[in-house]
């Protein structure tokens, strides 16, 4: 497990280190301040970051960017803050670990929060994709109905002429609707 | 008049966090009865989550980031917050390396900065990379406008990151970032170390432009409208007594002080000379301003199409809660806004107009999305 450690406070770099003994391989390294590109290349599994780090900001919005590479995100929260943990897992921390935890507990969070981590992440993704398949879907019908409409097909040959075409050019059906919907309103002249 | 516990305001280390600390350290709270504990926050995402937990009453707030909030686009559930009063205008600024700055060459505009892109990407170097204080803030927006103006596509031609003011001077020194939009003292900062230069003032390309907020939860605003409006008094005041020339020495040397901006006074003080807080107006908050930076949001996809920008602008932004205030005071009402001024558009912005102003731009940038 390698783990990347972004806090203030070296003290808890060295009891998430001592939580998770026993675990092989491993690799805890523990940053004052969050550099990405030192993070690009440690590739850390996940990202332990205090609640008091000014890195928070950076830290968060590579999560929103980089849709490609994304970390779960544990955070260091004081616990004189109540409400404050489970707001900031509202926001998109995977968990989090409340200041003074044994380092008992460290490894069970950190495992929590990846396997957590794991399904938010393969949700957002079925997400995407039905959104897009939806999408495509919406295309698809389309281009069948223009179809319809300017060669007087019934729906199903409509459909066949969109799969052959599909099959034709090796491209996607959803994209081969997508053209003949562009193409059709160049042709009457509705995109300059 | 204040509750069991002292009302809590978070604020970050800036130049215009200089109206809430000064009304705490001048005794315009004290004068209202007020006893307020000021906070400092790290991070931006802290001051969110803060604010929707309760655990801050209220704070300093970049103003879209108080917008993305009420409509949870900044991560989180959505918090409906209230703006009351705007704490500054001007203050923001783009800075480049020194490096990078004779390749770039003079001008406020981004066209030498266009070639250097259009030179590193001819080259297969890497691309320039740029910092913001957080994607919902107005650094972000103008930092774009100004690329955009010039040909730059800030999503496609350079890196935009998100780095922590305090420590922008050290990434440009570094290399990590060969720029950045931040609000001051930084900029002046990196100027000072030799690292960098100001290639634009906000001021200069949007005098009188908007940047901070003061902003509280609107159930809050509902549940102490009193607190509040002694809350509003005591900024005014703050906010009139920090524009004094005569004070700014002052206020360089408050805000210097570790436990607030923590930067060398002489700087600040030099930093602060372009930035209003007062005058003509200025602590007001408009709605045209939310609206601009509401249409900038939608421009660059960070909040969907169907957003109502004038509904959302005018909920957020309370000119009524500030005028009550002044009117207490015996101080002038300020105007509204009905068209943004000093912004060279080529139509002008517009309230009412802005849906179609942030559709349009949308549409003009993806042409075959």
């Amino acid at each position: 497990m390698r783990v990347l450690v972004v806090d203030p406070d070296p003290a808890r770099a060295a009891l998430v280190a001592e939580g998770l003994s026993g675990v092989e391989p491993l690799e805890v390294r523990h940053a004052l301040l969050f550099r990405e590109d030192e993070a690009a290349l440690f590739a850390p599994d996940v990202i332990v970051v205090a609640s008091d780090s000014p890195d928070r900001d950076t830290i968060e919005s590579l999560r929103e960017a980089t849709a490609a590479n994304p970390r779960p995100v544990v955070m260091f929260v004081d616990r004189s803050e109540p409400g404050l943990a489970e707001q900031a897992v509202l926001a998109g921390v995977s968990a989090y670990v409340v200041d003074g935890l044994s380092k008992a507990r460290v490894r069970s969070v950190l495992e929590v929060a990846m396997s957590r981590f794991q399904l938010m992440n393969g949700l957002r993704q079925d997400l995407e994709k039905a959104k897009a398949d939806l999408a495509s879907r919406k295309t698809i019908e389309r281009a069948k109905a223009l179809l319809m409409k300017e060669r007087g097909l019934e729906e199903e040959a409509a459909y066949r002429v969109l799969r052959k075409l599909s099959m034709d050019t090796g491209r996607p059906l959803g994209a081969v609707a997508a053209d003949l919907v562009a193409f059709a309103g160049v042709l009457k002249g509705n995109a300059s | 008049m204040s509750g069991e516990r002292p009302l809590r305001l978070g604020f970050i280390a800036l130049n215009d966090a200089a109206v809430v600390i000064a009304a705490k350290e001048k005794g315009f709270f004290a004068d209202e009865g007020l006893d307020v504990e000021l906070s400092r926050q790290v991070s931006w995402a802290t001051v969110r989550d803060k604010m929707s937990v309760g655990a801050l009453d209220g704070a300093h707030m970049l103003a879209p980031t108080a917008l993305a909030i009420s409509l949870g686009a900044a991560g989180a559930e959505p918090t409906p917050l209230v703006a009351p009063l705007a704490l500054n205008l001007n203050g923001p600024a783009i800075t480049v390396a020194s490096r990078i700055a004779a390749a770039i060459g003079p001008g406020s505009t981004a066209d030498g900065l266009a070639r250097l892109v259009a030179r590193r990407r001819e080259e297969g170097a890497s691309p320039i990379t740029l910092a913001v204080v957080f994607p919902f803030s107005v650094h972000n927006y103008l930092l774009r406008d100004w690329l955009a103006r010039a040909g730059i596509d800030p999503d496609r031609d350079v890196r935009l990151t998100i780095a922590p003011p305090s420590r922008m001077t050290e990434l440009l020194v570094g290399g990590i970032v060969e720029g950045f939009c931040v609000t001051e003292p930084w900029d002046t900062a990196a100027v000072a170390a030799g690292a960098g230069v100001i290639a634009v003032r906000g001021s200069q390309f949007w005098p009188r432009t908007p940047d901070k907020v003061f902003a509280v939860t609107e159930s809050w605003a509902a549940k102490r409208p009193d607190e509040l409006q002694a809350l509003l008094r005591a900024m005014l005041r703050a906010g009139a007594w920090a524009d004094e020339a005569a004070n700014r020495a002052e206020l360089a040397a408050l805000l210097a002080q570790p436990h607030y901006v923590g930067a060398d006074a002489a700087v600040i003080e030099t930093s602060l000379e372009d930035m209003v807080f007062h005058a003509d107006g200025a602590s007001a908050p408009q709605p045209t301003h939310a609206g601009w930076l509401l249409s900038q949001m939608m421009r660059w996809a960070h909040i969907p199409a169907e957003v109502d920008i004038e509904a959302v602008a005018r909920r957020v932004y309370r000119p009524d809660l500030h005028a009550i205030a002044a009117e207490a005071l015996g101080l002038p009402t300020t105007p509204l806004l009905e068209v943004l001024e000093g912004f060279a558009e080529k139509a002008s912005f517009r309230l009412p107009t802005a849906q179609d102003h942030a559709v349009n731009a949308r549409l003009s940038r993806n042409p075959e999305g």
